[in-house]
């Protein structure tokens, strides 16, 4: 039929710009396992997609975000694909990391929180890195910012995270997937399309169990508001 | 090798006093170099500029600036000519492991030997003068096969390649061009000799009657019967450089121009000696003498890449706040042998050995030393000891295996503990006692309000109460 004829030219030209919103179908998004085999069939890839910018936000900072994604820092960083933690609120545990199997020398830190967005989008452009998670710092998110940071992103393989705090506004941005973390943990598609559940508990596999320790359960009434000493913390 | 084949090249820069004041000059306009001549200031070179509009050689310096008012002159710097100099060797040092200071101007080196370095005479001199060019030093070349002949036919752009060519060329220069002393030049002028072939007619008793021993001698090494003793030069063990700005100023773009020149002669030293640089620290120096700056811009691998140097030069650059101008900029490089050149990968071509520490290195340049780390584990018993800051790549084993949160508070906080329940623990940690610092601790895992979970400790011993060390998540 001639008519099938430019539609799947369209269809081809349109299948090469993994911007492009295209409902239910994406096949041709490059993606990352999130080594998780439950959580890849959720995500929408089937992975984390690469090079591009994932929008994680968290109810508070410390519901699962860093655990998320140990599974993939290890596989990177195995494979000698360093991984960039910029500006992250506290101080990432080695011994946590290290059980997690993420080769310690390939992890770099950046704790100098005032050029964030920059040293995240040297780390994209550059095309090294395995994986970057960026927490932007306190205050309002420059809109020009995250647009710089997606175009460094599409320029290497690396997924690129960034993790906002409960206050801040995440700016309008061509990120491919926006994710919201509940306390469980359980992920949420907040954008990305979603072919069943919207909801993902992550489970508690992310924590350790006491091995050889007395386990021993109190509970305690919880008291109504959070604890504030939390909240004000930054390395 | 034998003592025939051997062929020296002279680099002689004949504007050298005036290059040296006005070396980095980006000053358009009528400029001279003048020194003190028997009390009174002259003008002793003059650019080309200053030429055309009456400055000459020779003037005194209040009737230079009668003619030429607008004529900028400085005082003649003999260090700063020395320095330049020693530049030119290091440049010929490229080519050749024999070179010679003739000083004041003049720079010697055995081309014999190293002609097939780049496939012949002509390609080795032509990438000298390009080199010569590249470092803004217009040079003029001679060539002949001894020493003495080719540092004067260098002042005439003369080249002579076997010993007839350049008993002729010597044999047809005026006698004022043998840089003899003033007393022996007004005697052979006397004489009425006017060229050097009528002074090397005479007979040689006759000449040493006349003149002094010394002159035969000097046309011997002239005329390669007799050789001249050379003391050969080596280019210094450390590198230090201090380059003045032809204007004060805060531009980092005027800056920058400087540090190109700068890196230009760093490299062409890294390259002689066969280093790496590890570090190299800078000095910016204040016109008016106030504390400068200084900055040290450590590289993650040893070696040496201009752009990658001046880019993180310039990043640093971009984070100072110069609190005024800045006249002259001073280097001193830290190196090590320790020099991996650089290595692409064979299947995709691409450099990432290099690129990696290319990436740390910038990302220091702007955070700074401690604004870019790994993470290491320690062995220490206490959590807050059982880690520390490291520099990136940075590989330490970890031992631990006791389940820690994956997030650390920097330091430990109070909590209220009836704000949380408690999910399990507790795992004792009774350390420290030998420096002063032990605690009593059992750590809790606990959940907040917000569902996260913490790492939280009852402390006993020094203080009592509930802190919170870390999150889980």
């Amino acid at each position: 039929m001639p008519s099938s004829q430019p539609s799947s030219n369209l269809n081809e030209l349109i299948s090469q710009r993994p911007d492009l919103w295209r409902g239910r179908r994406r096949p041709s998004a490059r993606v990352l396992s999130s080594e998780r085999g439950d959580l890849d069939r959720w995500l929408p890839d089937q992975g984390w997609p690469s090079g591009r910018l994932i929008e994680l936000m968290p109810a508070c900072f410390g519901l699962g975000e860093l655990g998320l994604l140990l599974p993939v820092m290890a596989r990177q960083t195995q494979a000698g694909r360093p991984v960039m933690l910029v500006a992250p609120p506290w101080i990432p545990c080695p011994q946590r990391l290290a059980r997690a199997g993420v080769a310690l020398d390939q992890l770099i830190v950046v704790r100098e929180a005032r050029h964030a967005f920059w040293a995240a989008e040297q780390g994209l452009k550059s095309g090294l890195c395995g994986l970057i998670m960026l927490w932007p710092p306190r205050g309002r998110v420059p809109e020009r910012s995250v647009r710089r940071l997606q175009l460094a992103a599409e320029q290497g393989p690396a997924p690129a995270f960034v993790c906002y705090r409960s206050d801040q506004i995440a700016p309008p941005s061509l990120a491919a997937l926006r994710l919201a973390i509940h306390p469980g943990p359980t992920l949420e598609l907040l954008r990305g399309c979603a072919h069943q559940n919207e909801h993902f508990h992550l489970g508690r596999n992310n924590v350790i169990a006491w091995p050889g320790i007395r386990h021993s359960r109190r509970s305690l009434t919880p008291a109504s508001d959070g604890d504030p000493a939390l909240s004000a913390a930054r390395p | 090798m034998k003592q025939g084949a051997q062929l020296w090249a002279g680099l002689h820069c004949p504007a050298l006093p005036l290059m040296a004041v006005w070396q980095l000059s980006s000053v358009a306009g009528p400029l001279a170099v003048h020194d003190a001549v028997r009390g009174q200031s002259r003008l002793l070179q003059v650019n080309e500029l200053a030429r055309q509009h009456g400055a000459r050689p020779g003037q005194s310096l209040s009737q230079a600036l009668a003619v030429l008012p607008q004529l900028q002159t400085r005082q003649r710097c003999r260090r700063s000519e020395s320095r330049l100099l020693e530049q030119m060797a290091l440049l010929a040092y490229q080519h050749s492991h024999q070179v010679s200071l003739a000083p004041p101007d003049t720079v010697l080196l055995e081309v014999g030997g190293s002609r097939r370095l780049r496939g012949g005479l002509e390609p080795l001199l032509d990438a000298l003068r390009h080199q010569a060019r590249d470092c803004g030093l217009p040079l003029r070349l001679g060539l002949a096969p001894a020493a003495a002949a080719a540092c004067l036919l260098a002042r005439h752009d003369l080249r002579a390649g076997d010993l007839a060519t350049m008993q002729h060329a010597i044999g047809a220069l005026s006698v004022d061009h043998l840089m003899l002393k003033p007393d022996q030049q007004k005697a052979v002028h006397d004489c009425g000799l006017r060229q050097v072939s009528e002074l090397l007619a005479l007979p040689r008793a006759e000449r040493a009657r006349r003149f002094g021993a010394d002159l035969n001698r000097h046309l011997d090494e002239l005329q390669g019967s007799l050789s001249t003793p050379l003391a050969q030069w080596r280019p210094p063990e450390t590198f230090e450089l201090r380059l003045e700005l032809p204007v004060p100023t805060v531009r980092s773009d005027a800056l920058m121009f400087v540090f190109n020149r700068a890196m230009d002669t760093l490299g062409r030293w890294l390259e002689v000696r066969d280093q790496g640089l590890s570090r190299l620290h800078v000095r910016l120096e204040r016109e008016d003498g106030g504390p400068g700056s200084a900055f040290d811009i450590g590289l993650a691998q040893p070696g040496f890449d201009q752009n990658r140097l001046l880019e993180l030069i310039q990043l640093r650059l971009d984070g100072l706040k110069l609190a005024g101008d800045i006249d002259a900029i001073k280097l001193d490089a830290e190196t090590t042998r320790e020099r991996r050149p650089a290595q692409s990968d064979l299947l995709d071509g691409c450099n990432r050995n290099d690129a990696w520490p290319a990436l740390l290195d910038r990302l220091g340049a702007r955070l700074g030393e401690t604004g870019l780390a790994s993470l290491a584990p320690t062995s220490d018993h206490r959590p807050e000891h059982a880690w520390t800051w490291v520099p990136p790549g940075t590989s330490l084993p970890c031992h631990d295996s006791r389940p820690r949160p994956s997030w650390l508070l920097p330091a430990p906080r109070p909590c209220r503990r009836d704000r949380l329940t408690l999910e399990e623990g507790p795992e004792r940690i009774e350390s420290g006692w030998w420096d002063g610092q032990d605690c009593l601790r059992d750590y809790w895992i606990a959940r907040d309000d917000k569902g996260r979970q913490l790492w939280i400790f009852q402390e006993h011993q020094p203080r009592h109460g509930w802190f919170i060390h870390g999150l889980f998540g």
